[in-house]
């Protein structure tokens, strides 16, 4: 807000010099926001998930939080219409900003006699906000953010235990159970547990048109059945 | 210190030099001691020294790294685990790249806000948006490096999306994957591009950016 009110004559007869004054000042702000920085990198855990599996086609990646506006703008296009997004849309945006100081050409500065400038950055700004926001709760809904108990003996049996009472009508688990749906004996090799968790909480991501119908588990109950199936391996036995 | 400074000005002519950095004048709609809100002003400078403090804590991370498939992830855990303040430089390298990208976008909203771009300064606006460019590249090559799940695929999806491009989408993808899947030659370029590559431009385009704001001087309210 520094320009709405024009700086008095007085104080622009005494400018500051930069040394020592306002060097002063910059390194008084640079050891603030190393404290800040400092701080924040011991709340914010650094993440460091699993090595790299290039065979795990189930991992659903996410970009760090400054690009999920980008990565939620781009669900909208689909099939055909991605170039618009991965390509027309950010060349648009890049050449507008560009021609920005050319566009906007008028004389005066002050960002209440700029109004289009104004709305328009307002619009993008509030554009960025709304897509992030968007992401995050799609994911939460979706449960690709659950942070999911390490895995326990007591869960696996229970999982097992659930498996057998619902799960079992229609998949076949080690040559029993029923034939209606996909065999799961050895699931755990070819979906990791997070996967499954989705499936279970929204069986329409395998496909648009399943039959698998929305099984009413609390959160532990549904843990315990991706602990049991995500230890399926190719023996059947568990790890 | 007086001595060697006379050592040093005698055969060196520091002097027009050092006045010519130390003598500049801040104006006062940009003092905060004179008035708080001049603080939006140091969004800039705080970028910089944001981006110093992660060269530094990039070339201690580069003590350990290696940038091979089969080690990139055991060293960023050895970096994480066992050596000293390892977990402490990774973690300021990690939240300073947030930082970064959040006072780059403060930066370009104070210069929007107080029309900045306009003329005579068009030219150092549009050096800003390559610095934009170059930061974003930062964070996106960054992403891979550790080498863990989400890294490789949030870059394999990132790559696919450059591969959409019309014409030379695929060529480009290609290059930037040395082949057609995310591999041991990706992960050396991404490592190559964050830590040589960028850095040039970055230097580059900071250097022009301060020149360009020394002689032009802070925009003032008009």
């Amino acid at each position: 807000m520094a320009n709405r009110d024009a700086p008095s004559a007085e104080a622009e007869k005494s400018p500051s010099l930069f040394y020592p004054h306002h060097l002063f000042l910059e390194a008084l702000t640079a050891v603030a926001v190393l404290l800040i920085l400092t701080l924040l990198s011991f709340v914010w855990d650094v993440p460091l998930e699993e090595m790299a599996d290039p065979g795990d086609v189930t991992y659903v990646p996410r970009p760090e939080w400054y690009f999920l506006f980008y990565f939620q703008l781009l669900k909208y296009f689909e099939g055909p219409l991605v170039v618009i997004g991965t390509c027309v849309l950010p060349a648009l945006v890049f050449t507008l900003l560009i021609l920005l100081p050319f566009l906007d050409k008028g004389e005066t500065t002050r960002i209440r006699k700029r109004p289009v400038a104004a709305a328009v950055c307002l619009a993008s700004l509030f554009s960025v906000v709304a897509l992030t926001v968007i992401s995050v709760v799609e994911d939460e809904l979706h449960g690709y953010r659950m942070v999911l108990p390490p895995i326990t003996g007591e869960q696996i049996a229970e999982g097992e235990d659930i498996f057998g009472r619902f799960c079992q009508i229609c998949h076949s688990m080690d040559g029993k159970g029923g034939f209606i749906a996909p065999d799961l004996t050895q699931i755990g090799s070819r979906a990791n547990r997070a996967y499954i968790e989705r499936v279970v909480l929204n069986p329409q991501i395998v496909s648009q048109t399943t039959i698998m119908s929305l099984i009413p588990l609390s959160d532990p109950e549904r843990h315990a059945v991706s602990a049991y199936l995500s230890r399926k391996k190719e023996t059947g036995q568990k790890k | 210190m007086s001595r060697i400074y006379r050592f040093l000005d005698e055969r060196l002519n520091l002097g027009p030099l050092i006045r010519g950095i130390a003598d500049h004048e801040v104006p006062a709609h940009a003092d905060p001691l004179k008035n708080l809100s001049a603080m939006i002003y140091c969004f800039g400078g705080i970028v910089f020294f944001i981006l110093l403090l992660q060269a530094l804590t990039g070339v201690f991370l580069m003590l350990y790294y290696v940038p091979s498939p089969e080690d990139a992830y055991a060293s960023v855990n050895y970096i994480q685990n066992e050596t000293s303040f390892g977990s402490f430089v990774r973690g300021i390298h990690q939240v300073g790249a947030s930082a970064a990208v959040v006072m780059v976008s403060l930066h370009m909203a104070r210069v929007v806000f107080t029309g900045s771009y306009k003329k005579p300064r068009e030219l150092n606006w549009i050096v800003g948006i390559f610095l934009l460019l170059v930061v974003a590249g930062f964070c996106f090559t960054g992403y891979l490096l550790p080498w863990d799940q989400k890294a490789y695929w949030a870059t394999t999806v990132g790559v696919n999306m450059v591969a959409t491009i019309p014409l030379v989408g695929d060529f480009l993808a290609d290059a930037l994957r040395g082949g057609k899947e995310v591999g041991s030659l990706t992960l050396v370029r991404f490592f190559v591009i964050h830590v040589m590559f960028l850095p040039a431009f970055l230097v580059f385009f900071l250097a022009a950016h301060f020149f360009m704001v020394r002689r032009q001087g802070l925009s003032r309210p008009l």
